[in-house]
């Protein structure tokens, strides 16, 4: 070694017995784990912000998704007819693009009463699509199939569609959307609404179950 | 000469030539030097193959749901060869599943997985699921009606999970709904964190089999023991051992190099995957279909009764993969030889004769509901001839109604119900007036869509519906009650009036 | 040596195919799919909304017959046009227009009216004659209707209405009542003015033979539909009669 050229590490490390030399790597073992120790904390620190960040979308809490959404003026939905409403979902970001908007069921039972229906099928997801005739709502996908009151009529859906909470403001529909209705982020509508039929006449009333008879040519007789 | 000296100069600075030189050259034994000892090389290569061209397609995609589906149209249409990367990218997708599948049956089947390639298995498997990974998460890129739907199955599977489930629908979205958050993710999954996860997998599974050697081929009776297994396996190698390259490395690459050149001919002549329609959710005119390796999913999501759906999809799973994760652990030692495992060889059988029926099923969803035939296909000529104007009624009643998306005519129409060609002559008129109006076996009940009018005009024209002229099928208790009926109007006159039965049908 | 023309061949092959065959090549794909609310191909839009009822070439359908110069000519585009746009309420024919809970927008509704008009009119449909109005104006009579389904309709129908048949013919009921409720007057009218050419019935100039050949009137076609509409009962499609 020079004299001219000491480098900084250099100590009478080299100089010492093996016993000291020893008793310097115990030291520096323990260093080097203090060290590791060390990093662990910094690291378990960084993580926090790290992984919440990651987890940021599952934070969030369920009140705060969703709002009410203006489907459009009452006189678009005739009674006793199920219509397509398309909405831009007020969850929907920037860079959305198409896919922020959506679509759903809209049926007026009578004047002031609705059911409002996610166009997803409560099995998987895939779209529904409402069929006047036949008064059924059709998956696509695995064939689920439902009634015009949403209610599960055939197919491997385990309960009916998933419908959204509504209200009337002046002459517009609004519903309460929020997250991609599945079976545990349904549609806002949690506790499904008492069936909101109107006082039936009593001839209707006989017919229980069977449809506004405004929209049948004849009814069952008997 | 000069490249000598370069090499030599290079060797000196990298020091990792040489001792790659023989990490291929290393003996192996020359039984093992076979063309069923090629689907891993394949499969290596294919990897490659996916990551060239998918860094290609990145210098166009766009991977924001704005853009995404118009840049993969104008990567279709607008950039020169674009469409036959996404070619070469889509198909070279689904061979290297197959390769994947077809390597991970001939290690079973051949035993390789035993001791000491544990975990070498155990890494396999999981780059099994990896390679999976990269097949679900690229068909979110094709981002298009599929995509959008397929990611709404996947949030309703997540969804099925007690207590997280909508912690995890949120998760795996990134919001509320499938939007630009989405298809980020699944980008940072597809070309970063899989395929990060892929080729370091890929490292540790191959530096393994130089560590352990490539397995010797399995000879029925030649037991694998913790005690003896490798010094054997040491011996065969000093006694029968070929160098890996070239003598048994000729093979991996030819088959290498077909797969490849199928990778390109499939591209050629069939063309990119889609993209179908925009991923647009208020176009409700679809019918999502997921990509070719998980239609068996899709046709077991079909058939699973309600009730067995959610444990089925959150347990079944988690067996499976626990289950190949621990069979090396399990079965570590003992007979290799396919002809002394028959379990082994019948589950290999059942599973693969399984996963193709649903894969086929999945290619033509029976079960689906066909959405427009009941306006697209025709009431064939020939059910029409000679029809009174009722039962011509009865045929539109038929289409109207939506009957056809769910039976078919003359092979047109939906397979959910059974076809309707001879329907007359296996069920009476009463049986088909009460499985319309209440339905039941998976059938709606149309009793609230159907006016008296409407099912008297459909039940008519349903009853000349008899195949080839077959005999309609007959109620017996009805004959009986006219025959016994006609007695007794043979002998009293009023006495049919009080029959408590209104046998008298119309027709 | 084989073996390296086999090599040689098969990557000329390769080479080849890259380089000239791109142009046309068998996977390059086809035009972008489109929405379907921007679909504007009649003979698509027509395979996909009306041929099931209307017949995949416009006849021999269940519903009234589009292939039919004489019917597009009494109806005309603007009738057709509202017809697929709003359906006939109370009969099997829905309602095509997204204003009307269909699935078309008016643009392609217009398509559709237009097309049928292209694709089967005539302009020489009617041979020079007037043809009774689409819509009837007056009221009908039934006894006079009688009268006039006696001359003109009897002898394929059968006195009655209840049909013939034979080695010829094969006509059912036209008054069935569950027919009669499934079909509106308007329907009935249609039928008569433009007839089933593919099933042999003939069009409002009727099929009279001889002397007393003779077209039907305006008033005779509203008194045949009043006649069969006299049919139509209360509570029709009864399955059990009860004593």
């Amino acid at each position: 070694m020079s004299e001219l050229l000491k480098y900084p590490g250099m100590s009478k490390v080299d100089t010492l017995s093996p016993e000291e030399k020893a008793a310097a790597h115990t030291r520096r073992v323990f260093l080097f784990k203090l060290a590791v120790g060390l990093n662990a904390m910094v690291g378990a620190v960084l993580a926090v912000p790290l992984v919440g960040y990651l987890l940021g979308p599952a934070a969030k809490k369920r009140s705060d998704i969703g709002a009410w959404v203006n489907l459009g003026s009452l006189s678009d939905f005739p009674v006793g007819q199920t219509r397509l409403a398309d909405f831009r979902s007020p969850m929907a970001a920037f860079n959305d693009g198409e896919t922020g908007k959506t679509s759903c069921w809209v049926r007026r039972i009578s004047e002031k009463s609705f059911q409002v229906f996610a166009i997803n099928c409560a099995h998987l997801g895939c779209p529904v699509r409402w069929f006047s005739e036949s008064r059924l709502f059709l998956c696509p996908c695995h064939g689920g199939a439902y009634y015009e009151d949403g209610s599960r009529a055939s197919g491997p859906p385990e309960r009916g569609l998933f419908e959204y909470k509504f209200k009337i403001a002046g002459d517009s529909l609004l519903i309460h959307a929020g997250n991609l209705p599945t079976l545990s982020t349904e549609a806002s509508c949690r506790e499904k609404p008492l069936v909101q039929i109107e006082a039936a006449e009593p001839a209707e009333a006989a017919n229980a179950g069977m449809p506004d008879a405004t929209m049948r040519s004849t009814t069952w007789q008997g | 000469m000069a490249g000598l000296k370069i090499s030599k100069w290079l060797e000196h600075r990298l020091g990792f030539i040489q001792p790659l030189k023989q990490a291929a050259e290393h003996p192996t034994p020359s039984n093992n030097a076979s063309w069923w000892y090629v689907f891993g090389s394949a499969a290596t290569v294919l990897l490659m193959l996916q990551v060239v061209t998918g860094i290609l397609l990145a210098l166009v995609y766009s991977p924001s749901a704005n853009e995404a589906w118009t840049s993969l149209n104008f990567l279709n249409h607008n950039v020169a060869l674009g469409w036959y990367l996404r070619a070469l990218h889509g198909w070279g997708s689904d061979f290297m599943i197959a390769i994947v599948l077809l390597h991970l049956v001939q290690v079973f089947l051949f035993g390789s997985f035993k001791f000491p390639r544990e975990l070498t298995w155990m890494v396999g498997v999981v780059l099994l699921l990896l390679t999976l990974g990269m097949a679900f998460t690229g068909q979110v890129m094709r981002f298009d009606q599929d995509a959008y739907w397929g990611l709404g199955i996947g949030a309703s599977i997540a969804s099925r999970v007690p207590f997280v489930g909508a912690d995890l629908v949120h998760l795996m979205l990134g919001g509320p709904i499938i939007g630009g958050a989405t298809l980020s993710r699944f980008f940072t999954l597809h070309v970063f964190v899989i395929p990060g996860l892929l080729l370091a997998g890929v490292a540790v599974h191959v530096l393994m089999v130089l560590k352990h050697g490539v397995s010797d081929w399995p000879m029925p009776g030649r037991l694998v023991r913790r005690s003896t297994y490798e010094r054997e396996y040491h011996e065969l190698t000093l006694r029968t051992g070929l160098p890996f390259v070239p003598d048994a490395a000729w093979k991996d690459a030819v088959f290498a190099a077909a797969i490849i050149f199928a990778v390109m001919a499939c591209a050629f002549f069939l063309g990119p995957f889609g993209p179908s329609g925009q991923p647009d959710p208020t176009i409700i005119q679809t019918a999502p279909h997921p990509d070719f390796a998980f239609l068996w999913i899709y046709a077991v999501l079909a058939f699973l009764p309600p009730s067995l759906e959610t444990p089925v999809l959150l347990v079944v799973p988690v067996l499976a993969i626990t289950g190949m994760l621990l069979l090396p652990l399990l079965a570590g030692e003992g007979e290799r030889h396919w002809a002394r495992r028959p379990v082994a060889v019948l589950s290999v059988s059942v599973i693969a004769v399984t996963l193709g029926i649903f894969t086929r099923l999945g290619t033509y969803t029976p079960w689906s509901p066909v959405m427009d035939a009941w306006s697209g296909d025709a009431v064939p000529v020939k059910y029409m001839h000679n029809r009174s104007p009722l039962e011509r009624e009865g045929a539109m009643v038929l289409q109207d109604k939506q009957c056809r998306d769910c039976h078919s005519l003359n092979g047109e129409g939906g397979m959910r119900g059974p076809k309707l060609d001879a329907v007359a002559s296996q069920m009476t008129e009463d049986q088909i007036v009460r499985q319309v109006l209440q339905g039941g076996g998976n059938m709606p009940a149309y009793g609230n869509a159907l006016n008296p009018a409407e099912t008297k005009a459909l039940v008519s024209f349903l009853m000349t519906l008899r195949g080839h002229d077959l005999q309609p099928a007959m109620n017996a208790s009805r004959e009986l009650l006219r025959e016994s009926r006609m007695e007794q109007t043979a002998g009293s006159a009023d006495s049919a009036a009080a029959a408590p039965e209104k046998a008298g049908q119309q027709r | 040596m084989n073996l390296r023309w086999l090599s040689l061949s098969v990557a000329a092959l390769a080479v080849g195919l890259c380089c000239g065959g791109c142009r046309d090549a068998p996977g390059r794909p086809g035009a972008a799919v489109t929405r379907p609310d921007k679909v504007t191909d009649f003979r698509l839009l027509y395979r996909q909304n009306c041929a099931a009822c209307h017949g995949v070439r416009g006849d021999y359908g269940d519903a009234i017959s589009l292939n039919n110069p004489v019917y597009l000519a009494i109806a005309g585009t603007v009738n057709i046009q509202k017809i697929t746009a709003n359906g006939v309420p109370g009969t099997l024919m829905p309602a095509f227009a997204k204003s009307q809970g269909g699935m078309l927008t008016d643009q392609q509704v217009a398509i559709l009216a237009q097309g049928v008009e292209s694709a089967w009119g005539r302009s020489n449909a009617l041979g020079g004659q007037t043809a009774p109005p689409y819509a009837g104006s007056t009221a009908g009579d039934p006894s006079a209707g009688q009268k006039a389904y006696g001359t003109f309709c009897a002898s394929c129908h059968g006195v009655e209405g209840q049909g013939v048949v034979n080695a010829k013919l094969h006509t059912g009921s036209i008054v069935d009542p569950s027919y009669l409720a499934l079909i509106s007057d308007q329907g009935l009218r249609s039928l008569i003015l433009a007839g089933q050419p593919q099933e042999g019935m003939p069009d409002w100039r009727s099929d009279l033979q001889g002397t007393g050949a003779r077209s039907m009137t305006d008033q005779e076609v509203t008194d045949i539909v009043a006649w069969l509409a006299s049919h139509r009962v209360a509570a029709p499609g009864q399955f059990y009669s009860h004593p």
